[in-house]
């Protein structure tokens, strides 16, 4: 587990970089530094990695600006943000540009190796196809799970990061209960900070996307007490 | 609400008073042109020795007079009030530079110390985690004194502790001290100092602004590029140049950067740290040793010279420190 798995460390502090360095590759990771938003951006070009541990406060482009670029072309690969800056909203920048997780400055080691160990199981269960392929289908509607592209009621747009999770995860075990403890263990990977109440605001706004009536849904279906329940051929 | 709060903005406040002044000072002028002929008509009837029959311009004026009275005091409130803000914006800046500053050598610290606890370490590894520690204490150390020198200079409370200071060799400790970070930075140190130079200072002090320079030099320039520094005498002053390969400065940007909290805003610079606090400081510190200190740019790119004057002077006992307070 974790073996040969490429991170990227984009710091410009040279201490901390070294010391990331260091103790990811104790675990086991194959560990890249670049110390500015250009270099990290690069690197990504050039090579495969499975996971970025991305600064916010760099040089020539800030973290933000390199996760809204990884963001373009990619709606899943996992960003770990790393900042000295530990508001509320500094947090929701960052998760709002689509990081995964946010991890504020001092933090402590062990935390931030099972938070990196958390990112890459996810985009582990993430990578493996829907029915041997990437895009799904239900009725009139699709996802394409690699973009992040997907049609419903109003035509075609991109689903969010997390969205594109929940749909997975609901989609992989479709006709079975779903609990939203699974979900958040899944797609927020148990986020101290996320409440359960947040499954059911994700499943509010998958269902204006997919569902006619958002109230009366025919595809994502609530299992009451228990959690929610895909159904990709409704009765209906 | 926030169109509502936005129409409450002391700016706009002020724009609204100015044309309020503006209409009632011509409703006012207008009026009394208008109507003083009547007015003293009617006033004659009842108290003629009141009006003289010209017109009465004192009336006039002493109206305007009071009006202009009012517009002052709005003015007034506007410039304190703009200087508040102004000031709560540098220190919510300052908070929030400080704060980032304070941090990033703190986690380095822990990161290395949980390092030890966690991870089975070798000896070598353990000699070069304490050695990173120690630069990251000094660097918190030397944020907290420009932090708490930044409040010492007032006027008037500064106090030098002078002594008989040898140039060549203080300028090469200081470099020495700072080996680390030119190590890391890849940066060649150039030293071209002429020898025999002895001046009057605070040690301490003149160190910090050394130090203030240098970090700066190290900061905005890319790794690898070199640093000189360059010490000559003149008639009247010692001056001592760091010539950087670094970003550089613009015009606009060369007198400001001496301001207390002033940070050059610009896409390539916002991300990197500092306070505002490192020249400022090394101004003032100068400006006590009846010294100057200046920077010279070609513009962005082209890296800066910072030059320290320092007062030659003449030393009664060289050799033997002696404590003198300058100011």
């Amino acid at each position: 587990m974790g073996q040969s798995k490429k991170i990227l460390v984009v710091e410009d502090e040279t201490h901390l970089a070294k010391g990331l360095k260091f103790n990811l590759e104790r675990e086991g990771y194959e560990v890249t530094v670049a110390g500015d938003g250009e270099a990290a951006l690069e690197q990504l070009k050039d090579r495969e990695f499975d996971l970025v541990i991305l600064d916010l406060m760099l040089p020539k482009m800030g973290g933000i600006e390199v996760a809204k670029k990884i963001r373009e072309t990619n709606i899943r690969f996992p960003i770990l943000m790393l900042s000295a800056k530990s508001t509320e909203q500094d947090r929701a920048a960052g998760l709002a540009v689509g990081a995964d997780d946010y991890l504020a400055k001092p933090f402590h080691l062990p935390e931030l190796l099972l938070r990196v160990k958390g990112i890459l199981r996810r985009w582990e269960w993430y990578k493996q196809p829907v029915q041997d392929q990437e895009t799904f289908r239900f009725g009139d509607k699709w996802i394409n799970f690699g973009t992040g592209k997907a049609k419903g009621c109003a035509g075609e747009f991109y689903l969010t990061a997390k969205e594109a999770l929940v749909m997975k995860l609901l989609i992989q075990k479709k006709g079975n209960v779903v609990t939203r403890e699974e979900l958040l263990e899944k797609v927020w990977g148990y986020d101290p900070e996320t409440e359960t109440r947040t499954v059911d605001n994700f499943i509010a706004r998958l269902r204006k996307y997919f569902e006619k009536k958002p109230q009366k849904p025919s595809y994502i279906l609530t299992v009451r007490e228990k959690g929610y329940q895909f159904e990709p051929e409704p009765s209906e | 609400m926030n169109k509502l709060r936005a129409l409450f903005h002391p700016i706009i406040i002020f724009v609204g008073v100015q044309i309020a002044w503006i209409i009632l000072m011509a409703v006012w002028i207008n009026w009394y042109i208008k109507n003083s002929r009547k007015f003293q008509e009617f006033a004659q009837k009842f108290r003629p020795d009141l009006f003289a029959d010209e017109f009465n311009w004192l009336i006039l004026l002493e109206g305007c007079f009071l009006m202009l009275i009012i517009l002052a005091g709005v003015y007034m409130i506007f410039v304190y009030w703009n200087k508040q803000a102004n000031l709560n914006r540098l220190q919510s800046n300052f908070v929030s530079s400080v704060s980032h500053e304070l941090k990033s050598p703190l986690a380095s610290i822990q990161l290395y110390l949980e390092t030890m606890k966690y991870q089975e370490v070798s000896k070598t590894d353990r000699e070069d985690f304490v050695e990173t520690m120690l630069t990251d204490t000094e660097r918190l150390s030397g944020l907290i004194e420009n932090i708490l020198a930044s409040s010492k200079f007032e006027p008037g409370r500064m106090q030098l502790q002078v002594q008989p200071v040898e140039m060549e060799e203080f300028i090469r400790e200081v470099a020495e001290g700072l080996k680390r970070q030119f190590e890391e930075r890849k940066c060649q140190v150039n030293l071209e100092l002429e020898p025999g130079l002895a001046l009057l200072l605070d040690k301490r002090a003149m160190r910090m602004v050394f130090n203030n320079l240098i970090r700066n030099t190290l900061r905005y320039s890319p790794i690898g590029a070199p640093l000189t520094i360059r010490m000559r005498k003149g008639k009247k002053y010692c001056e001592i140049d760091f010539i950087d390969q670094g970003i550089g400065l613009e015009k606009k940007d060369q007198k400001k950067i001496f301001k207390k909290f002033y940070r050059v805003q610009n896409p390539d610079t916002q991300n990197i740290e500092g306070a505002g606090l490192g020249l400022f400081i090394s101004k003032e510190i100068i400006r006590n040793h009846k010294g100057q200190i200046r920077v010279a740019s070609e513009g962005r790119g082209k890296g800066s010279t910072f030059t320290v004057a320092l007062p030659l002077g003449k030393l009664k006992n060289p050799g033997s420190p002696s404590e003198q307070g300058v100011r």
